[in-house]
């Protein structure tokens, strides 16, 4: 019965995928600057995006948390990662409510807002479901 | 949950880092076990169990009041 993700050659490596995440986002901000007309800001981002990526990197030989988070094998930091993903999403929820409801007070349509947050509402729904379903 | 993983550890003469190793968890992990402000999940409860040759019931305590 394991309590843990057994140490395989793949789950090893798994502490790569948020650094490389990252740089592939500062990637894609480079192309979508550059295609904007802004190449020079768009090598800031990419460099923003790959030192915090060698941050993580780094950190991660310091710190228990940060390598918990990143390695994903240790079940209490898991659990603390996914309880500060729920109140991120709650505070960005409230956001997003809050600027819909002042958008429409002003008159005007609400959008994005009321999209983000049907999305976020389908969202939970969807997963409420799925979830409930797989047990 | 009380528990007597910290009495039970340090009767082996391991570290909490020591323990942790061998469940293949975070020393801050056995921290808050110990300390009460982490309750493990049911694999975790029974590899630990099992790693200092007890029951679960023998080492977590529930309290029920």
């Amino acid at each position: 019965m394991p309590t843990t993700t057994e140490p395989t050659a793949k789950t090893s490596r798994k502490y790569l995928a948020t650094p490389i995440f990252g740089t592939a986002m500062g990637l894609v901000y480079l192309v979508a600057l550059s295609i904007a007309g802004s190449p020079v800001w768009g090598v800031f981002a990419l460099a923003v995006m790959v030192a915090f990526s060698g941050a993580l990197l780094l950190a991660r030989r310091r710190s228990e948390t940060v390598k918990g988070l990143l390695d994903r094998n240790d079940e209490r930091i898991t659990a603390i990662d996914l309880r500060a993903t729920a109140i991120t999403a709650f505070a960005l929820i409230a956001v997003i409510l809050i600027a819909f409801v002042v958008q429409i007070a002003r008159g005007q349509s609400g959008w994005p807002y009321g999209m983000l947050g049907f999305v976020a509402g389908v969202t939970y729904v969807v997963a409420v479901i799925v979830l409930r379903v797989r047990g | 949950m009380r528990n007597d993983v910290r009495e039970r550890r340090v009767a082996k003469g391991l570290s909490q880092g020591d323990l942790a190793q061998r469940l293949d968890v975070s020393r801050q992990t056995i921290n808050s076990i110990e300390t009460d402000r982490y309750t493990p999940s049911l694999p975790l409860a029974i590899a630990i169990a099992r790693f200092f040759g007890v029951t679960v019931e023998e080492i977590f305590h529930a309290d029920h009041n």
